[in-house]
């Protein structure tokens, strides 16, 4: 069976199975809990490298599965290992670096200018970006308000250019531009709102 | 449309669920399996999770054990997940899909058993957890070596005569499913029963079973 293989194949396999053989013999000596789940992740990869050997599109399309299904063992493995050795620490304040309190004003100030000229879906998601980027740095106390009512103005701008395209149809490039405006800033708001959500009383 | 050529074991197609070229079928003896699977299934979804009751020893005392709302619900969840991942795993006709499902098992298995905050049952869930990451490396070298010997995944093709898989796949696919399934049940069986949730561990035994049978059914079908 195995001289039916190609060559490079079987010499692969056999190596994927010296380094198996090492994997194993490491998790048998080893005791500590942390570095067992850690050479478990070592066989996991062996497994990977096997399905690699196959060498085709098919490997490629079978690796990721097998990739995320090794991860996701490991994170649920991860999180067993933090519980029952009682390792959960609330950290005090979160991101506490220099750089967020120099540079969002300029940065967000861009990303925003940026977004604007690409509009549309894109642009959104790019000024939402920055946006995001600035009250994560600043605080995200009061602002929300703001966002607020550019969303609903953003829904005014669409429905107005729903009507138009319905109604007055040869208008068309002004409703499409007042569509694009619309939902430009109602992905960027809604693209705000990701992560400062953090339990704060007026959410 | 869709007939096995090998129908010493399992009999004949009942019926097949194409999804492109990946076609999934029941024979009666798939069916079984993933009828119990099922009835199992909607078991761990209706009942309420059982509290366990200690006798103090030397008196008259006992104290209950009490399941709160949000472990219930979690280990349901996981129940649920893997009745689903049984029966995906019983109704696929392709060995990759196949292994993927075992590996959902093991993680959903995890999942029922470490939703206990008890130190020790969390401790045996570790262990059972590495056996069944461990367990992924035959499983997946299994089928790889399958495709790589015979050039495909489907069992429709894997079960005609024409096509031999090596006898090392073979082995590596019934270990990557022991380890996955069974072996842990044994690792960590005092422990798991011990804890409280009886209808949730019931799906740990289930599942581990019925894939049991399925990859036995595979094997030989090869």
């Amino acid at each position: 069976m195995i001289l039916s293989f190609t060559d490079d194949y079987s010499f692969g396999l056999l190596i994927g199975f010296v380094c198996i053989l090492i994997a194993f013999f490491a998790m048998m000596k080893e005791t500590d809990d942390l570095h067992r789940l850690l050479l478990t992740d070592v066989i996991e990869i062996i497994a990977l490298v096997i399905i690699a050997l196959i060498g085709t599109d098919l490997a490629e399309a079978l690796i990721l599965p097998g990739l995320v299904v090794g991860i996701a063992e490991i994170l649920a493995l991860a999180e067993i290992y933090i519980e029952k050795e009682g390792l959960v620490k609330t950290p005090e304040n979160f991101l506490k670096i220099e750089i967020m309190d120099t540079a969002p004003g300029i940065l967000s100030a861009i990303m925003l200018i940026y977004g604007v000229i690409l509009s549309g879906f894109t642009g959104g998601a790019v000024a939402g970006l920055g946006l995001l980027f600035y009250f994560l740095c600043r605080g995200s106390q009061k602002k929300t308000q703001i966002l607020e009512t550019i969303s609903g103005y953003a829904w005014v701008c669409w429905v107005v250019a729903f009507i138009v395209f319905m109604t007055i149809p040869q208008y068309w490039f002004f409703a499409v531009m007042l569509a694009g405006t619309g939902i430009f800033a109602k992905v960027a708001a809604k693209m705000t709102i990701v992560g400062t959500m953090r339990g704060n009383r007026d959410v | 449309m869709y007939e096995l050529e090998n129908i010493n074991i399992e009999g004949q197609v009942v019926t097949f669920i194409p999804f492109g070229d990946i076609v999934g079928y029941l024979t009666p003896y798939t069916a079984i399996l993933f009828i119990f699977a099922a009835v199992f299934t909607i078991i761990a979804l209706i009942s309420k999770p059982e509290k366990q009751v200690d006798i103090a020893f030397g008196g008259d005392a006992y104290y209950t054990k009490n399941v709160s709302v949000k472990q219930m619900r979690f280990q349901r969840f996981m129940a649920a997940a893997c009745g689903l991942a049984t029966m995906g795993g019983v109704l696929s006709g392709d060995v990759f899909n196949f292994t993927l499902f075992t590996a959902m098992v093991g993680i959903t298995n995890i999942g029922i058993v470490a939703s206990i905050k008890n130190r020790h049952i969390l401790d045996n869930a570790y262990e059972y957890g590495i056996l069944a990451m461990v367990g992924t490396l035959p499983l997946f070298a299994g089928a790889a070596i399958i495709v790589a010997t015979t050039g495909t995944l489907s069992m429709w093709i894997l079960f005609t005569p024409l096509v031999t898989v090596p006898l090392v796949a073979k082995l590596l696919l019934v270990i990557g499913v022991l380890a996955e399934g069974m072996a842990p049940v044994y690792v960590a069986k005092a422990e798991i029963t011990r804890a409280p949730g009886a209808p949730f561990i019931l799906m740990v035994h289930v599942s581990s079973l019925v894939l049991f049978l399925r990859v036995i059914e595979i094997v030989i079908s090869m």
